[in-house]
């Protein structure tokens, strides 16, 4: 299991940069100036401030392991802070995966199938130049055309603030007409790689002898393509998956920024300006934890769909 | 022992440094030549350099000018702020007053440091550990790859973040200099590049050629570096060009969410600068936003058509 | 037998009971550098329950040859040009269904390299039972129990635990079994084994001939045996074709090739097996390399190797001429050179 030393790592380093930044009950002092001296006391014995470093260090990680997040420095528990907001950020990347997956795995082999095609170079070069198009470009846009101009989806949030205005009275249908717009969009945005990396798993595949196999057999075009070319070239795209939803979390605070979509991202980034280390740690700390997670659901896939790695 | 000794040295010396490799090169422009998609994105980088170049020439009006205000650009005298795109200005201008055009053009060489030193920095690192790792294998292997492997699941553009906005807060005297922000992209990105020139050097490896310089008793360095480098050189500048690309693409976004260096003129900067005004002047979120697709477009394209022309396994 | 009329060439040596009959076909591939001719004019018969070897360098295009006649030809590969006649019907003019019904059916193949030509994801029994059902009538728990006498009878210790077994877990050897095995589920008429033992162990080489011969012998079913070696066309075939460079050296029974061979090439290939039963033998002692099918040589393309190639050899393509007694060569100087035999009695 290397999860695991990964994990302290990460956290080490998420702590070391938060004292490197500077004494805490400073930073915090100067958030909330008007605190007296008496509760700058109880902040550095709660910090634990007084002790040497790798004490400081492991309560600080006790702490977090029982998920005991503290106290953000503007005030306001951190655990509340995040939990509230983690549904709205899984919503918006699982979703746009999926749906990207749904949508790119055809695309992908059909542009495989039908490899030096007009087809295949389309589908080819424009997915080239869809990797280039970054979200903040193309989410800017969609929201400025569909949201401000044609005022068909409103132009953020997750649900509307005031209940009286909630779509047709309904929370739920509220929650889906502000959802639309940010899930097509992202969708979109983060398909492009997937569909390259279905093309090139289904030309590696393709080109094993097995498939020509299966052809020689008399095997119907849809049990060579599916039965064998998909189900191995699943293996790879399986892989690159798992790391590839770690990049989009991480990349979570621009998506949200861009949507005005209220997950940790959009959290991080409104706290990092604060330098509110409790939330920041909290969220670097939550956001590699699900990382690590997509990574060993991918492992445990992985082992599943291929039976030379299979565990006995 | 003598004869396997000269049969390695003639080996060796089978294999000049020149033009064996200058064919492959040659070979492999050949190849780039007729990739139409790669050929776009090198003639997109080809037209940015001549914009930065050549910037004074390019823009309209001179750096930081107020149109209407600054004595360079007095046009009508009256301020044309948030103005849309005309006849005057054709980007529109933005809240302060300075034409979005010409700022843009100023912009892009800042977009060409940062891409080329942050991909320095990181392809210096991917280079060692990737050579070094793959040379060496044994425990070195397991541990720079383990190292890999711990950057590969940081959420870099978070730390990237409290980062920049940590020696914003403490180190005010550093604001305003791109060069953090490069450094920081620099020193997070190597890790997918160290992997794949790992892998590339095992492969590289096994050609008789090293191992017969091995046997000889060439010193590891000039292993390294005579041989083994130029071997995977190819692998690093499809990486390098890919690296450009990804690392205009992040500061864009820092910069996007106000993270970026408050006194750089980046196209990131330019779009957070206007950001609060899109809803009345979309143009100056969204070209500023255009010119880093096109130039990551650019990168990207070349990049690709280079993997397809120096690697031809991948193509037939 | 139509296709004698219907053909564009000259005269073609009738065989007693034609099963496959390929003419004049051309495979080229379509690629970035180029096209590759990498079968150019490539002409073979096969009768019912003979055994035709198809010999040639690494790259002669025996592989595109059999992938051709499958019509199974890998992208960007097409075949351009030829007759493939089975059975005395076209299979040029099938559409992709009712190909599929000749393939693994009426003709059954044995691809190179076992190590790859099992999916690695399912088990043997999945894998033998799919073609199975595709050929026959049959439920899925018949078909299986019919995987399992296939395997049998291709000599296959266990075969209920190898049935259940993934291709990793199974040595090459019993894994080119099972692609005998699997071209056998069709009860085919004619099976195309492609360098059926290059990739194997001397002995386990020995092993797959000796099943092949007595598959051969109990089903009577034709067969065209891909090799590089001529050890295994004396052994094994009762008839060969020579290739070289996409095209037919020369063609003739195993006796009347190996006594008297018409091709200076052949004859190369010959001199390349000093003993028979040396099968390890290969065939790069003759100097110099297949060429480039892109550019080939132009003339016969074996002239910059061939020992005895004059002015015409460059300047002009030589036929592949009849030559009586169901022989055919493809050189301009056959007559004149009278070549020795060197492994004749
Ligand atoms: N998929 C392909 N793409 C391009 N060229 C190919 C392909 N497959 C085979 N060839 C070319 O066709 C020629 C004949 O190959 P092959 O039939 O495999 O030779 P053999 O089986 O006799 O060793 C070779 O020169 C090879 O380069
Ligand atoms: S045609 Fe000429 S070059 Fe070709 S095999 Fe005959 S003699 Fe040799
Ligand atoms: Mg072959």
């Amino acid at each position: 299991m290397f999860l695991v030393p990964v994990f302290f790592g990460i956290t080490l380093l998420v702590f070391s940069i938060e004292r490197l930044a500077g004494d805490p009950v400073q930073l915090y002092t100067a958030l909330n100036p008007h605190i007296n001296e008496a509760q700058r006391q109880l902040l550095r014995q709660s910090l634990h401030l007084d002790q040497p470093i790798h004490i400081q260090y492991l309560s600080w990680l006790s702490d977090l392991l029982s998920l005991n997040l503290g106290f953000s420095y503007s005030g306001g528990s951190v655990a509340v802070l995040i939990s509230q907001r983690l549904w709205a950020t899984l919503e918006l990347q699982l979703i746009g995966l999926t749906l990207s997956l749904i949508i790119a795995i055809p695309i992908g082999i059909l542009s495989a199938r039908k490899r030096y095609s007009v087809l295949d170079v389309t589908i080819t070069s424009s997915s080239l130049v869809g990797t280039s198009i970054p979200i903040f470009f193309l989410g800017v846009a969609a929201i400025l055309i569909f949201g401000y101009n044609l005022h068909w989806f409103p132009s953020g949030g997750f649900q509307s603030s005031d209940p009286s205005r909630y779509l047709y009275h309904n929370l739920l249908l509220d929650q889906a007409w502000h959802l639309f717009l940010p899930a097509t969009v992202y969708t979109f945005a983060i398909l492009a790689p997937v569909v390259l990396l279905v093309r090139s798993s289904m030309l590696e595949v393709l080109r094993q002898d097995y498939i020509l196999a299966g052809r020689a057999s008399g095997l119907s075009e849809r049990s060579v393509m599916y039965k064998h070319g998909l189900r191995n070239a699943l293996i790879p795209i399986v892989t690159y998956v798992g790391l590839y939803f770690g990049g989009l979390l991480a990349g979570a605070p621009v998506t949200e920024t861009v949507f005005n979509w209220p997950g940790v991202g959009k959290l991080f980034v409104d706290y990092t300006t604060q330098l509110d280390f409790p939330v920041i740690q909290a969220v670097v700390v939550i956001i590699t934890l699900m990382t690590l997670v997509a990574n060993l659901v991918t492992d445990v896939t992985y082992a599943y769909i291929d039976p030379r790695i299979r565990l006995e | 022992m003598t004869s396997d000794r000269k049969m390695a040295q003639t080996t060796l010396e089978q294999r000049p440094a020149g033009g064996h490799r200058v064919s492959q090169w040659a070979l492999a422009w050949r190849r780039l030549k007729k990739n139409k998609v790669a050929i776009a994105g090198l003639g997109i980088v080809g037209i940015f350099i001549v914009m930065a170049a050549f910037d004074r020439l390019v823009a309209l009006y001179p750096p930081k000018c107020i149109l209407g205000v600054s004595p360079a650009c007095q046009l009508d005298g009256r301020l044309h702020s948030n103005s849309p795109p005309g006849l005057a200005y054709p980007l529109g201008t933005d809240i302060t007053g300075y034409d979005v055009y010409s700022e843009i053009v100023y912009g892009t060489r800042a977009a060409f440091l940062i891409g080329v030193g942050a991909t320095g920095l990181t392809m210096l690192i991917a280079v060692v550990i990737g050579l070094a790792a793959g040379y060496f294998g044994g425990w070195m292997d397991n541990l720079l790859m383990r190292l890999t492997e711990v950057f590969l699941v940081i959420p870099f553009f978070l730390l990237l973040l409290v980062f920049l906005q940590v020696t914003i807060k403490l180190a005010p005297a550093n604001t305003g200099s791109i060069w953090l922000v490069v450094f920081v992209i620099g020193a997070f990105s190597w890790p997918g590049a160290a992997r794949i020139i790992r892998g590339e050097v095992l492969r590289v490896r096994e050609f008789e050629f090293i191992a017969a310089s091995r046997q000889i008793g060439a010193s590891s360095y000039r292993i390294l570096f005579r041989h083994l480098f130029p071997n995977v050189l190819h692998i690093i500048i499809v990486l390098a060009t890919l690296q450009i690309a990804a690392s205009i693409l992040t500061e864009a976004a820092v910069s996007f969410l106000g993270f970026g260096a408050p006194g750089s003129n980046t196209w990131g900067q330019q779009m957070y600068n206007s950001a609060n005004y899109v809803e009345q002047a979309w143009w100056g979120t969204l070209f500023p936003a255009v010119f880093v697709t096109l130039m990551v477009m650019g990168f990207n394209l070349l990049g690709n058509g280079l993997r397809d022309a120096l690697d031809p396994r991948l193509r037939e | 037998m139509p296709w004698i009329l219907g053909s564009g060439s000259s005269e073609v040596s009738a065989l007693p009971d034609p099963l496959l009959h390929v003419q004049n076909l051309r495979t080229y591939f379509f690629t970035y550098a180029g096209i590759v001719k990498a079968v150019d004019d490539i002409s073979l018969d096969v009768s019912k329950g003979e055994t035709l070897g198809v010999v040639g360098e690494s790259g002669s295009g025996k592989t595109v040859t059999a992938q051709s006649i499958l019509r199974i030809v890998p992208s960007p590969g097409k075949i351009v040009d030829g007759t493939i006649e089975f059975e005395g019907k076209s299979l040029m003019k099938l559409r992709e269904k009712d190909m599929q019904r000749i393939r693994g059916k009426d003709i059954a193949y044995v691809p190179q390299d076992p190590t790859s030509t099992l999916d690695p994801v399912y088990r043997v029994g999945e894998q033998l039972s799919e073609v199975i059902m595709r050929h026959h009538v049959i439920s899925r728990k018949d078909a299986l129990a019919k995987a399992t006498d296939l395997l049998r009878s291709v000599e296959i210790p266990d075969p209920e635990i190898r049935i259940s077994q993934y291709p990793h877990e199974l040595s090459g050897g019993t894994k080119q079994r099972i692609a005998i095995a699997r071209a056998l589920a069709g009860d085919p008429v004619l099976i195309i084994a492609d360098e059926p033992t290059t990739a194997l162990d001397v002995t386990i080489q020995a092993q797959i001939l000796d099943l092949l011969k007595e598959l051969k012998n109990r089903l009577n079913v034709a067969m065209i045996l891909i090799t590089h070696d001529m050890g295994i066309v004396a052994d094994v075939c009762d008839r060969v074709t020579v290739l070289y460079a996409g095209q037919v050296c020369e063609s003739g029974t195993v006796e009347q090739v190996f006594e008297k061979p018409k091709h200076p090439y052949t004859q190369a290939l010959l001199t390349s097996v000093p003993n028979l039963a040396l099968r390890k033998e290969k065939l790069s002692v003759i100097p110099g390399n297949v060429p480039n099918l892109i550019e080939p040589p132009s003339g016969c393309r074996f002239n910059p190797r061939c020992p005895y190639a004059q002015q015409i050899c460059i300047d002009k393509v030589p036929e592949l001429e009849p030559i009586g007694e169901g022989r055919s060569v493809h050189c301009h100087r056959w007559k004149e050179l009278d070549l020795k035999s060197p492994v004749a009695s």
